[in-house]
């Protein structure tokens, strides 16, 4: 039993270190990495059905297709190419006795260390998007980390004369993360990085607080730029913010995208179906359909990508290895040693 | 200006073409030179064109896909230049310029007008990302002349194929460095701008499926002797995956880096 047993390991050792098997599997990644290039990921199962027909639109729901990198099978090959990687970089271990050879070896390491961070990452990273009002406050643990609490003190966008955006930053603050607080401006390219937490600025836009009027109240309703928010069953109001009115054009447009003249511009929608609209300057109310609504004033919100990540410097090591591996492997080759 | 430098750069690649293809019947010194003039005249020629353009964008020509055709379409100009001394192979320069021609023609569909950098391009990354991807795809180009240049002269010395052979598998090793330095720039800037230095967008796959194969070659000569036609066949096979990567991904395949 033990020698079938040693026999078999022997057996996968010499399959697993053979250059076949590494060629081989490093093809069929190829091939099966190209086929999600293909096929759009990540889209809802109806989508497959839709656009392939049902038969292979099964077939693509069957398979996980449709999240093609993420599948187990998808791993598994990466994961016995590893480890193909590995077994070969175990038995060149005993060959190491020039700087090639330990390029070579250095090389193959690298890939490896690179594979299980990315591992780390996708096991182990939290990461999630906020969009935060200027002026307010969002507890980082109600979103799955252990502390902190996030503020956007304020937000600019910068534009190019054409009023294509040039850079959008926010000022934020990250008080009690990991007993530390921060103050940061940030913007595209630049991140708030406070240990393994990163906050990227991601996106931005507008956010209206309108009062919706009763004889003896007022409630406070807070609505994003395009959103639309319940009022009673079946009613909803739209809301789009239009930051440069041109109200000499006839059209409910924005001359620019700079709040020169902000109002905004409220749908009222039975059941989907429009009944009523209006446009309202800051202060200004008026009545739509049943309802009193109040346009109170506006500011902007920041999108903002967050993400606690410790398996991205595993995956910065493997890349530092790589090339350090790939200029010992062929420094010899560029720069051949002088003969004595 | 721009414009009609490049219409002057097309005609002298043209010219190359042309005083190459005499070479191959007429392989005299006089056409060897004039060859080497000419493509010189369109190198200098090319160089204009993108000097103009960044003089008329106030930023290096980085920002789209057409730039960075223009820009691989240099590298590969220049490096058969340096490369053509010592092959002396009328072959080769008429490839390159065959090449460099193909290249600027599909690029004329793309579209060419002057836009700012977005904030996501404003990083120092863009220039370190596109410069070793300008090389690392010359070096790819490069490799594939050369690999047309040893198929079509398979009958000839075995000695001077043997060279020519070991010449590819260095032009690879440049490309594949460069390359692995790309996919790893790319990946350190998608995790600063966006948070995720890996989204399986199809042109960071189609660079992996680029570097699969290169290194597939590398393998297959290393432990397999593949060496000849057999490698200068994966060296053309690469370069058409590196051209799908360049225009197929992104004609086909959007993704993150639409905006290319």
């Amino acid at each position: 039993m033990r020698e079938r047993f040693k026999k078999w390991w022997e057996q996968f050792i010499r399959i697993m270190a053979s250059m076949k098997t590494a060629i081989t599997l490093l093809i069929v990644l190829g091939v099966v990495s190209a086929l999600g290039t293909f096929i759009p990921q990540g889209q809802p199962q109806t989508f497959y059905f839709h656009a392939y027909g049902h038969l292979t639109g099964s077939l693509i729901t069957l398979l996980s297709l449709n999240q093609l990198y993420q599948t187990w099978w998808f791993q598994l090959i990466t994961g016995i190419l590893s480890l193909s990687i590995l077994i070969c970089g175990y038995q060149r271990l005993r060959h190491v006795n020039n700087l090639k050879s330990a390029g070579s070896l250095l090389l193959h390491i690298a890939v490896v260390v690179t594979v299980i961070g990315s591992v780390w990452s996708l096991g182990y990273a939290k990461s999630f998007y906020l969009e935060i009002p200027v002026g307010e406050k969002v507890a980082l643990a109600e979103h799955g980390l252990r502390d902190g609490r996030l503020g956007l003190k304020d937000f600019k966008v910068d534009y190019y004369p054409d009023f294509q955006p040039r850079q959008y930053a926010s000022q934020l603050s990250l008080k009690g993360y990991k007993g530390k607080n921060y103050e940061e401006r940030i913007a595209v390219n630049h991140p708030l990085k406070a240990n393994s937490l990163k906050i990227y600025q991601s996106s931005w836009g507008w956010v209206m607080n309108l009062s919706q009027l009763t004889p003896d109240s007022a409630k406070t309703i807070q609505i994003k730029d395009k959103n639309t928010y319940r009022l009673q069953a079946g009613m909803d109001v739209r809301a789009v913010f239009i930051p440069d009115y041109a109200e000499e054009s006839g059209n409910i447009e924005s001359q620019s995208p700079l709040p020169n003249r902000p109002h905004v511009w409220l749908t009222l929608l039975q059941d989907g179906k429009i009944i009523d609209m209006t446009v309202l300057a800051p202060g200004e109310e008026a009545q739509l359909g049943l309802f009193t609504l109040r346009f109170d004033n506006y500011s902007y919100f920041s999108g903002l990508q967050v993400k606690e990540d410790p398996g991205v410097y595993l995956v910065f090591a493997g890349f530092i290895l790589l090339i350090l591996g790939i200029l010992a492997r062929y420094w010899q080759l560029f720069f051949p040693p002088k003969e004595v | 200006m721009e414009n009609q430098l490049m219409n002057l750069t097309f005609f002298l690649l043209l010219l190359t073409v042309v005083a190459n293809l005499i070479r191959l019947w007429q392989p005299k010194e006089v056409w060897n030179r004039l060859s080497l003039i000419i493509m010189g005249l369109a190198l200098l020629s090319f160089l204009s064109v993108l000097t103009v353009r960044t003089i008329a964008a106030g930023r290096l020509p980085f920002a789209n896909m057409y730039e960075f055709v223009l820009l691989c379409s240099c590298a590969i100009l220049l490096l058969a230049l340096f490369i053509r001394k010592t092959l002396k192979s009328p072959l080769f320069d008429l490839m390159a310029g065959v090449l460099v021609i193909l290249l600027l023609s599909l690029s004329s569909i793309l579209p060419s007008e002057l836009r700012p950098l977005m904030p996501a391009l404003q990083s120092k990354w863009l220039y370190a990302h596109v410069a070793t991807a300008v090389i690392a795809y010359g070096f790819f180009g490069l490799a594939f002349c050369l690999g047309i240049s040893y198929l079509a002269k398979s009958r000839d010395d075995a000695a001077n194929l043997a060279t020519l052979d070991e010449r590819i598998y260095r032009v690879v090793i440049m490309g594949f460095t460069f390359l692995t330095v790309v996919i790893i720039t790319g990946a350190v800037w998608a995790e600063e701008v966006w948070g995720t230095w890996w989204s399986w967008d199809p042109k960071e796959t189609w660079s992996l499926i680029t570097w699969f194969v290169y290194a597939a070659y590398l393998h297959a000569r290393r432990t397999y002797e593949w060496r000849g036609s057999k490698s200068a066949w994966m060296v053309v096979i690469g370069f058409m995956v590196v051209l799908f990567t360049l225009f197929g991904v992104s004609i086909l395949l959007p993704g993150l880096h639409s905006y290319m």
